[in-house]
């Protein structure tokens, strides 16, 4: 009778919502992405798979290639890290978490030229596009996303 | 049967057990029947005087003694199951105890957090979408860029589109 008990409360914790259970630290993922239309697309990158319907429905194009990225393990929250190709690199800076959701300022570069400046709640189910500035004849893509 | 010894004999003639052939037989075996005589006269008055002596005595006030006898083991009963916990000593939970007292933690923790998301309420929409506080393109840079925010909510994704920015030669696309 206790151990019938003893499972049915397990059974129950499992049930619970994450937010209620411990928190484990998360990894933010950041990506930087050339997005074009060629004859004959490369397979999407692993790391893109979960977005690419979405890439695809809000830009049109067959191909992304992930041209750099970074991904940091959120231990404390308030981590900083940086995301680089040849020409652009995407710095983000954690400010902390509330509600689930991380607190970050980004600052995109093209080379040391600052392109954008942003603040940002990034929530665990939302990812972040953005849309950059054209390149030849297809569109800088970078992307932020909580793994 | 078995033969009796005299002493039995004896016995059964002071107590007047013995009849017929075997009085006759123990009478006439009895070296002084007089002085027999007199030893069993004074068995019997020894008999009645011890009767009379050690008869039970009525105790009166029965209750006060009950009642003294209930305190005292009331009083003891305690000492005497200290005692034997210092003679036998026993862990002190029993697994089963711990499990019983596991599931009430668990089961007073899921209620109490039960409560709490109930009182919580069901989450606002933006805290599963991400949200763009502020977007800044350097107007010098880029005099003709605009930056528009929306939410692609079928895909749940937070987009930053930013338009107006000059166009790059292809080799920025290196990696």
């Amino acid at each position: 009778m206790p151990l019938r008990l003893l499972l049915i409360f397990l059974a129950a914790m499992a049930w619970l919502p994450g937010s209620v259970r411990a928190a484990e630290p998360e990894k933010i993922w950041s990506g930087i992405v050339i997005a074009r239309n060629v004859a004959q697309p490369e397979p999407t990158p692993a790391e893109l798979r979960p977005l690419q319907k979405t890439l695809h429905h809000l830009f049109g194009y067959n191909q992304f290639k992930l041209i750099g990225q970074a991904s940091k393990k959120l231990n404390k929250g308030d981590e900083d890290w940086m995301a680089s190709s040849k020409y652009f690199s995407l710095h983000v800076d954690s400010k902390g978490v509330t509600n689930s959701t991380y607190l970050l300022n980004l600052q995109l570069f093209q080379e040391k030229k600052v392109l954008l400046e942003t603040e940002a709640r990034l929530s665990k189910s939302s990812p972040l596009v953005i849309k950059g500035p054209q390149i030849g004849d297809g569109v800088l893509v970078l992307l932020l996303m909580v793994q | 049967m078995f033969m009796k010894t005299f002493e039995e004999k004896w016995t059964a003639w002071v107590d007047g057990e013995l009849s017929g052939a075997e009085l006759s037989e123990f009478e006439a075996a009895l070296p002084d029947k007089a002085q027999a005589e007199v030893e069993k006269r004074d068995a019997h008055k020894l008999g009645v005087f011890l009767k009379e002596q050690l008869a039970a005595t009525p105790l009166g006030n029965e209750d006060f003694f009950n009642h003294q006898l209930r305190q005292r083991i009331a009083a003891e009963a305690p000492t005497a199951g200290a005692r034997g916990r210092e003679t036998a000593p026993r862990p002190g939970w029993s697994l089963g105890r711990l499990v019983w007292v596991g599931a009430t933690s668990l089961a007073i923790f899921a209620v109490c957090a039960i409560f709490i998301m109930r009182e919580q309420g069901p989450a606002d929409q933006s805290q599963y979408l991400s949200q763009i506080l502020n977007a800044r393109v350097d107007p010098a840079a880029n005099p003709n860029a605009s930056v528009s925010v929306f939410q692609a909510k079928d895909e749940k994704a937070t987009v930053i589109w930013l338009d107006g920015l000059k166009t790059l030669p292809p080799e920025y696309a290196s990696k």
